[in-house]
């Protein structure tokens, strides 16, 4: 599992999807990733990825972010729509041996790897153009209740560390032939059950420490409300922005329901 | 377990997030009458960090290894609390590793998430069922049971959404029959989940029980 560190996710620059303010870009792109989930023509999907592709050139985003942050869902996806050309459908396409090329198995796969691109690039331009913390605040300032917000900005803040706890742990045990020599599955398992319970362990003791730290920093006692946002947002640059989003967005909709009114 | 982007229709993910967000109502309003969420948000957020980091811990079942999903164990460590874990769990796992979906986070997380609260019930029987029974009995029996029934139900309902949403052109008697052979190559992994969430109990009993007892 590679968790991808601040610096890989959000890449600074000065784009016109950099400067959008945090909230309408939040609250645009997450209407847009809804409308490209209602796709279920694929006469739409060339429009769709022309559009995302369109978004990407503008957020200026190097290619590089774009190939390593979707290698590990694409192999997935990969796995998932496989299948679905040799066991959905009926009209066959061709033939090896048993296993048969479905017309309708090959739409369907075709129809979901192309949401699936669709949704996830537009993500990726969310979350590469605005810092992580101020999707948070946008969440925030959006009615994200404060015990969401404060337990997924500490879960994010010692996620790290706890990973690091963990290598650390990993790192002791194979010193002490974890994995080296041959053990019973029983016994390894008992070994793997006492490093995890070792990690919660460890975790409930430090929030202890955090948790008075914190109130030592007067946590619960006002409410925190920063709106500050780290990056600033271009005044002329948001409305357009949003009013353009709006309309690819409502364009998406009404071309799939005219497509599926007969 | 998690169903990417792009899978479902938008109808089913819509759905996803309306129940997500009832859910989530109910279980923060259950969070403020049993305990203080100032002093509980630490805790909880470290724990669901630890989960997080946790389910990438490989366990050998020869000839292969497995990831497990750990939803029951999250209930029974977490309470109520473990339906903000697995919300916040999913979000970032789809930002962060790009596992998941920003689209499906709402129907992952009541994959996930109705289990786990579920799988808590479960190990609160103990206090009812198990009462004449030593505490290393009650705590291993219905931690087993808690680990299977929550990985157990999760898979149904991932399969029935991946079965009855995505291929329009299986008829009834394949959706059926795929789902019902699904499920019974997962009765296996409900049994190794089972099994880690008992040991990983009887680990918490043995060094700090207090980390068993969730207020419900």
């Amino acid at each position: 599992m590679a968790i991808a560190f601040h610096g890989e996710l959000y890449i600074p620059k000065s784009s016109w999807i950099h400067r959008w303010a945090v909230r309408p870009k939040l609250v645009s792109l997450l209407a847009l990733l809804f409308a490209f989930a209602m796709v279920r023509h694929v006469v739409l999907l060339p429009w769709m990825l022309g559009c995302v592709a369109l978004l990407y050139g503008l957020a200026q985003l190097p290619l590089g972010y774009l190939l390593h942050r979707l290698s590990y869902p694409g192999l997935f996806i990969i796995a998932m729509v496989v299948a679905l050309p040799f066991v959905a459908g009926e009209t066959a396409i061709a033939q090896w041996g048993w296993f048969t090329l479905r017309q309708e198995g090959l739409a369907a796969a075709t129809l979901v790897s192309g949401r699936f691109l669709a949704i996830v690039i537009t993500g990726f331009i969310l979350l590469g153009t605005t810092p992580f913390l101020d999707i948070l605040k946008a969440l925030r300032s959006l009615g994200l209740p404060p015990l969401l917000a404060d337990m997924t900005l500490l879960t994010y803040r010692y996620l790290y560390d706890v990973a690091a706890q963990l290598a650390t742990m990993q790192q002791a045990m194979r010193l002490r032939c974890y994995g080296r020599v041959r053990q019973r599955t029983r016994r390894r398992w008992r070994w793997l059950a006492a490093l995890f319970g070792t990690l919660l362990l460890r975790s409930y003791e430090r929030s202890q420490r955090v948790y008075q730290a914190m109130c030592l920093r007067g946590y619960g006692q006002m409410p925190s409300r920063s709106q500050h946002f780290s990056v600033a947002a271009d005044p002329v640059i948001t409305p357009i922005a949003t009013g353009l989003t709006g309309i690819i967005t409502l364009a998406f909709i009404l071309a799939e329901w005219r497509l599926s009114t007969p | 377990m998690h169903i990417p982007d792009g899978i479902l229709p938008a109808q089913v993910c819509v759905g996803g997030y309306a129940i997500a967000g009832g859910v989530t109502w109910y279980v923060l309003r259950r969070i403020r009458q049993v305990s203080n969420p100032t002093e509980e948000i630490p805790k909880a957020a470290m724990l669901a960090a630890a989960f997080f980091i946790g389910s990438s811990i490989n366990i050998p079942v020869p000839p292969v290894s497995i990831h497990l999903v750990l939803n029951g164990p999250l209930g029974v460590v977490l309470g109520w609390y473990a339906w903000p874990a697995i919300l916040i769990g999913l979000f970032l796992q789809a930002v962060l590793i790009g596992h998941g979906g920003l689209t499906t986070l709402g129907v992952n997380a009541v994959m996930m998430g109705i289990p786990a609260l579920i799988g808590f019930q479960v190990f609160k029987l103990r206090h009812q069922v198990g009462k004449g029974w030593s505490m290393t009995q009650s705590v291993g029996v219905f931690a087993f049971l808690a680990g299977a029934i929550a990985l157990g139900l999760a898979a149904l309902i991932f399969f029935g959404l991946i079965v009855f949403t995505i291929p329009a052109e299986l008829n009834v008697l394949e959706e059926r029959s795929a789902l019902t052979a699904l499920m019974i190559a997962h009765i296996p992994l409900m049994f190794i989940e089972g099994i880690f969430t008992l040991m990983l109990a009887l680990f918490l009993l043995r060094v700090k029980p207090n980390l068993l007892d969730n207020p419900g």
